[in-house]
């Protein structure tokens, strides 16, 4: 789709959805938006291995979606909101273009029914 | 390797039977009218037939976006199955500056059923000759534009919501 989304920094919105596919990925975002949380902590209310959550973290991160204090040991991770307003922006934008096209095509066809009419 | 490519699907009913339908997909100044809300829409070709093409142009203020269809089946008034992809000015495929792997060119099926004098009109888009990074991109976003949408995307609005109070 050629929507003119153009900002002066581009995010990397295909790890964004890439990120975002994933049903654990989303969970996981959920429990950073109440707050900062350790590995240990987000891993527990999972039936997955720390390791596993460390993976899903740093596909997150990669996307820019989180962010970990590098300056402490307990490493802490924390949602960043930013980049995922952007995905849903353009998800946003894609469906909005169609609809919108047929919102117009809605009433065109209405006016053609009129003129075939007369 | 992926056997299924994802599909995102968007349907509407129209108040208006399926051959009127039809000529407004298929007729270049009826198309201009409705193809693209707010923006200026040019159609620099339009010849539906399989190997024809649909050449568009929309213009944004001091900006152009340009996209290249190229029918592969037209079955009138049902079905209409075409490659839609972005280009440049030349008409050349160009990938989306902002989302370097969309795929650059989707399948497009469109088709139109009549009942009543209304007509169902449905528009499936699947990733075409797509690497397999531009099919896990495009699978993300109908994940959570499609049946994932609705929880999906108000999951996020939530957190968005909360980080921003």
């Amino acid at each position: 789709m050629n929507i003119d989304l153009a900002t002066p920094s581009a995010p990397n919105l295909d790890a964004i959805f890439a990120a975002l596919a994933d049903p654990t990925r989303r969970e996981i975002l959920t429990r950073l938006a109440g707050g900062e949380a350790t590995v240990n902590e987000i891993a527990s209310p999972f039936e997955m291995s720390q390791p596993a959550i460390s993976k899903h973290l740093k596909v997150l991160e990669r996307a820019g979606l989180v962010t970990r204090a590098v300056d402490q040991q307990r490493r802490p991770a924390k949602l960043n909101a930013k980049p995922m307003r952007d995905a849903v922006d353009w998800l946003e934008a894609f469906r909005e273009f169609w609809l919108g096209s047929f919102d117009q095509l809605d009433g065109l066809l209405d006016q053609l029914k009129h003129e075939e009419k007369d | 390797m992926m056997t299924e490519l994802p599909v995102y699907v968007l349907e509407r009913a129209f108040n208006a039977p399926r051959a009127l339908v039809w000529r407004t997909w298929t007729e270049p100044d009826l198309l201009a009218k409705w193809y693209g809300p707010g923006v200026e829409t040019v159609i620099h070709e339009l010849d539906v037939q399989p190997g024809g093409q649909w050449l568009n142009e929309m213009r944004m203020g001091e900006s152009s976006g340009y996209q290249k269809s190229v029918y592969t089946e037209v079955v009138p008034p049902e079905r209409l199955i075409m490659l839609m992809s972005t280009t440049n000015a030349d008409w050349e495929l160009a990938p989306n500056p902002m989302m370097p792997d969309w795929p650059a060119t989707l399948l497009t099926v469109v088709t139109f059923e009549e009942t009543d004098g209304v007509t169902q009109m449905r528009l499936e888009w699947s990733p075409h000759n797509a690497s397999p990074a531009q099919i896990a991109c495009f699978a993300g976003a109908v994940e959570n534009l499609g049946k994932g949408w609705g929880a999906g995307m108000e999951m996020l609005a939530q957190i968005l919501a909360d980080m921003q109070a």
